[in-house]
């Protein structure tokens, strides 16, 4: 399959030989996870990181539901000044961009790491996580357009690298907020972040996890996210990222169908190591089947307006 | 690390006791896994995702075979629990730390319920080491026993809930009249028998530092990507099970943390 080029373009630069990356959280920050080939990946987004180290959340962390599993981590991370110093020199080093996914409490907490990130080699792009509280507006970022976009604005005049921007589903009118981020110079989006679940141990009465609601995570989230992708890409001019339960490159290609000009596989590569790269594989090998070169070449057939 | 991921071969599943199964693999690296390490096998029964975590409970390196001992508690061990010889299951594997056997102390292990697993292994490496080994045996039940004669050359006393055998009552009543003084101590079992065992050391002066556990938690990855199976830190912040575990000493855990974090 030499002829087939899977490369995609992010914008301001962003540019991945492969259309699937690994979802943040699910990979920390590229170094611990055996058994994977990192040539076989689009790129890597970290883990959240945030301004000052972070200790997370006291267990029970994670559990597991149908066809799913919700996590309640807390943003457990280094923060931003062990990232630039312990991580990026080796990643400088890589044949493979790496996203860092950036938290935060406030506007200025975005702002300070995307200057602390900026032109440091290694580093080829941010991922905003805007589904943290907000602690001046007492919501999320991520469920207002208002709150969105200007958290947009200040990051993008904080950087010039690459921002994409990942959606959280949990809101009434993700088309709306979309289309403010995009006006607010996000180069991309990604969606969807996971949806906020619960689980309840009937044996002791009490929620499964310590921090009793989490994020929902895996295939049972899958056509919910094509939807929301579906949706946005239809809104916006700039590239949409699919994310949500994609365990293989059939899951993947409804992405890219629905719209996406590239995928991030999250929770799969808990179950299945080589997840990303028999994704990428298959996904070239439907690309040859059908005697396409490119992804480009996809047909997206124009939604059914009714 | 020799973690590896691959197909391994069924060689035999055998139930051992009520709830208690034992499934053997060819592992051609057997030699590679230490006692306490584990493996997170796949499991393919609907709506079942994450991998399972198991401890190694026995190697036997010349033939190239692992054993695991579970309970069937759920879609998920029970898919793994119906795997006939010949099947296959997919391992990743061995992760983890292991325990420290090395010295001649006597060793003194306790276990709780399919908590004994570990020791098959660990028993015969402290054997090869010479050491002079007790297991305290604590189950809800006699018929949730594993055979004493899995554990040759080591002598067992056993607790049970309902008194059907051995001390009728909690396995950590054992404690005071079998550790001897210069004893290492190695436990696994539910968190509360692990509480409770540091809560009785710091009462009879021995060192948390002389406890080996082997610690149990729901895992997402096992390889310390996903940050799921936290143990609370006595420095305070978290280890995580996968990484700084499943085996680590007691003196490195935050063990009040844990008495509400896990229950039952």
């Amino acid at each position: 399959m030499g002829e087939i080029d899977l490369g995609v373009d992010l914008g301001r630069g962003l540019r991945l030989r492969s259309p699937v990356m690994v979802a943040s959280g699910t990979f920390a920050y590229g170094f611990d996870a055996p058994a994977v080939d990192r040539a076989a990946l689009g790129a890597v987004v970290t883990k959240g990181t945030t301004l000052r180290p972070r200790h997370g959340n006291a267990p029970v962390r994670i559990a597991e539901t149908p066809s799913g599993m919700l996590n309640a981590i807390g943003l457990q991370n280094p923060g931003v000044d062990h990232v630039v110093q312990a991580f990026a020199p080796a990643w400088a080093r890589w044949d493979l961009p790496v996203i860092v996914n950036v938290a935060g409490d406030a506007v200025g907490d975005y702002v300070a790491i995307a200057r602390r990130l900026d032109g440091v080699p290694g580093i080829a792009g941010l991922e905003l996580n805007i589904s943290c509280p907000n602690v001046e507006a007492g919501l999320q970022f991520g469920v207002d357009a208002v709150l969105a976009g200007r958290l947009t604005q200040a990051v993008r005049q904080a950087t010039s690298l690459p921002l994409m921007v990942k959606l959280t589903p949990n809101v009434t009118d993700l088309v709306a907020i979309a289309r403010a981020i995009a006006d607010a110079g996000a180069d991309s989006l990604s969606a969807i972040n996971t949806l906020v679940g619960m689980k309840i141990d009937v044996r002791h009465r009490r929620p499964v996890l310590e921090n009793q609601v989490g994020g929902l995570s895996g295939p049972a989230i899958r056509p919910l996210a094509v939807r929301a992708v579906w949706e946005v890409a239809a809104a916006v001019s700039i590239p949409v990222v699919g994310i949500g339960g994609i365990m293989t490159a059939e899951d993947a290609l409804e992405f890219l169908l629905a719209g996406a000009s590239a995928v991030q596989v999250g929770t799969a590569n808990y179950v299945r190591p080589q997840a990303v790269c028999e994704i990428r594989d298959g996904i070239a090998a439907y690309l040859a089947e059908h005697g396409w070169s490119t992804l480009a070449e996809l047909p997206l057939r124009a939604p059914v307006h009714v | 690390m020799s973690a590896a991921l691959r197909g391994a071969r069924v060689v035999q599943g055998t139930t051992l006791m009520a709830g208690g199964v034992e499934i053997v693999c060819e592992w051609p690296l057997a030699a590679h896994v230490r006692p306490g390490q584990f493996f997170q096998m796949a499991v393919e029964s609907p709506g079942a995702l994450l991998r399972r975590p198991y401890s190694a409970a026995w190697t036997d390196p010349a033939r190239g075979l692992v054993g695991f001992v579970f309970n069937v508690v759920g879609a998920g061990s029970g898919w793994l629990a119906a795997r006939n010889a010949g099947d296959r299951i997919d391992l990743l594997g061995p992760l983890g730390r292991g325990f420290a056997i090395d010295g001649g102390r006597p060793a003194v292990c306790v276990a709780g319920g399919l908590g004994i697993a570990v020791f098959l292994g660990l028993s015969r490496a402290l054997a090869a080491w010479g050491r002079s080994t007790t297991i305290l045996y604590g189950a809800r039940s006699a018929d949730q026993l594993l055979p004493a004669a899995r554990f040759p050359k080591t002598r067992m006393q056993v607790a049970t809930d309902d008194g059907s055998a051995g001390h009728h009552g909690r396995v950590t009543a054992l404690l005071s009249g079998a550790v001897v003084e210069d004893a290492d101590i190695f436990a696994c079992g539910p968190t509360p028998m692990l509480v409770e065992l540091a809560r009785w050391a710091r009462a009879a002066g021995v060192p948390l530092a002389r406890i080996q556990v082997a610690h149990e938690t729901p895992m997402g990855c096992g390889v310390g990507t996903c940050l799921g199976c936290a143990l609370p830190c006595a420095g305070g912040g978290y280890l995580l099970t996968c990484q700084d575990g499943p085996c680590l000493t007691a003196d490195l855990v935050e063990w009040a943390q844990l008495v509400d974090a896990f229950h039952g």
